[in-house]
Parts: C-alpha cells; structure tokens; sequence
C-alpha cells in the first residue's frame, strides 16, 4: 500500500473511532448521572420525614 | 410504554448509524483529490449541522425560561431544562467537529490548526457553550438560570458567524458543502447520499441524547425541588 493512501486510511480511521469515543463517552457519563439520580430518589424515599 | 417507544428509536437510530457508516467508509466513491481522507467529511460536516440546530434549540428554551420565568415557573423550568440539555449535547457534537477537522486538516494543509475565521469562530463557539456549562455546574443561587440564559443569547449569536465566516472572510476551510451558491456542493450522487444518511443519522442520535438529558435535567429538578420544600418544612 503506498504510504500516502496509508496515511490517508488511518486519519480517516482516528477520525471515525474519536467520534464515536466522545459520543459513547457522553452516553455513559449520561448513564452514570441517570443511576445517581435513581439511587438518590431512593434515598430520599426510605429516609423518615 | 415510554420505555418501549424509547428502546425501538434507540434500536432504529443504531441501524441509522450502522447504515450511514456503511455508506460513508464503503459505498460512497473515493474523491479524486483528498482521496480517502475526504470521507472524514461525513462525520465531519453532519455532526457541525447538528451542532448548530442543537445551540438554536438551547436559545429557544432560554428565551422561553426567560419570557416564562415570571408568571409560569413550571412551564419556566421545563424551557431551561430544553436549554440546558441541547447546549449540553451541542457541546458534544461541536468537540466531534473540533476534533475530525484538524484530522482532515493536517492532511489537507500540512497542518493541525489554523487561524481561519471559521475555525476560530467554533473554537469560540465551542469555549461560549462549555463556559456556559461550567457556569450551570459549579454557580449556585437562584439567579444562575436567568444569567446562564443571557449568556445563551449572546452566545448564539456566535452560531450565524460561524456558519457565514466562509462566505464573509477568505481562509483555508472549504466552501460551504450545501447552499454556498452555483458552483458549490456535491455532484455525485452517492456522495450525497453518504452525506444525506449521515445527517439523519446523527441527527436521530442527537435527538436521542437530548431527550435523555432533558428528562435528567427535569428529574434533577423535581428533586431539588422535593428537597428544598423537605428543608422547609423541617
């Protein structure tokens, strides 16, 4: 393959797995801020008023 | 049934990515002059439209926070969650553009960076959404939601800057993709089929994130608010 085309095909590939790096990124964070909220409804429900 | 409805347009925004991903790495024809690396362009271009619908639904919702805040505060706060969440998943999209373009860039021009107009205006653009961000983060008190929504007006006017910054100032970026005038745009037809899926694609995951972080942001809400009312009547 010559170098140029190599070149090319990997910023090509890093572009690609970068957007989907941040994007999958956020979902999780996205995720992990959802269960928090979940687990903090619940505390609030068992704790006695 | 809401969870239904949610599952089956995740399911059907997954195989809207995986289709736009087949198009673009594969069906779409090689171009003649970036070769391979052109393909970069549709993520690139399609995740900038996103972005920029996404800040345009974030001013709707602070205006509307800001036109509402008064006299309905339920409605109020439903309007800055839109706010909140849309600026949120812009800033995501915005950092997929800031990131592929210097990619295409350092092909293309030798380069990682320059200080073309128009990747000065979304690096600004970019800074006003996370600033604005950080502020919704860390600042308390009951005046940030009025403040964060100022600054989301202000910060708007950034997106028609960095949409006209190629047609108002010469630099290195390409012409505009679509409606930059007669000779602009693509020709081929399976280029723009690529480009037309990859819009609807991240377009449908973009519309997916903003609905699950709104709901976040009024859950979040809802419990500050049972909070507030608990400490008040402690």
């Amino acid at each position: 393959m010559d170098p140029k085309a190599l070149l090319d095909h990997q910023f090509t590939v890093a572009a690609y797995a970068l957007t989907w790096a941040i994007q999958l990124g956020y979902l999780i964070i996205l995720g992990l801020r959802w269960r928090a909220q979940k687990r903090a409804d619940a505390r609030a429900h068992r704790r006695p008023r | 049934m809401k969870k239904f409805a949610i599952g089956f347009y995740a399911l059907l925004t997954a195989a809207l990515l995986a289709w736009g991903f087949y198009q673009a790495l594969y069906a779409a024809p090689d171009e003649q002059t970036m070769h391979e690396a052109q393909r970069i362009f549709y993520y690139h271009v399609p995740s900038a439209m996103v972005a920029f619908l996404f800040f345009a639904i974030s001013l709707a919702g602070s205006i509307g926070f800001l036109s509402l805040c008064r006299d309905r505060p339920e409605q109020a706060l439903a309007a800055d969650a839109w706010a909140l969440a849309a600026a949120e998943v812009g800033v995501v999209f915005c950092s997929v553009v800031l990131v592929t373009g210097p990619l295409w860039g350092r092909r293309a021009w030798g380069v990682w960076w320059t200080w073309d107009p128009r990747l000065t205006t979304t690096l600004v653009l970019w800074l006003i959404y996370v600033s604005y961000l950080l502020l919704r983060r860390f600042a308390a008190g009951p005046q940030v939601r009025t403040l964060a929504a100022v600054l989301n007006i202000f910060g708007a006017l950034d997106v028609p800057l960095v949409y006209m910054s190629n047609r108002w100032w010469r630099g290195a970026h390409p012409g505009p993709v679509f409606g930059g005038g007669a000779d602009s745009g693509i020709t081929d037809p399976a280029m723009l089929r690529a480009f037309a899926w990859n819009i609807l694609a991240w377009l449908a995951w973009g519309l997916l994130l903003l609905v699950l972080r709104y709901q976040l942001e009024r859950q979040q809400q809802k419990f500050a608010a049972r909070q507030a009312q608990e400490a008040i009547e402690a």
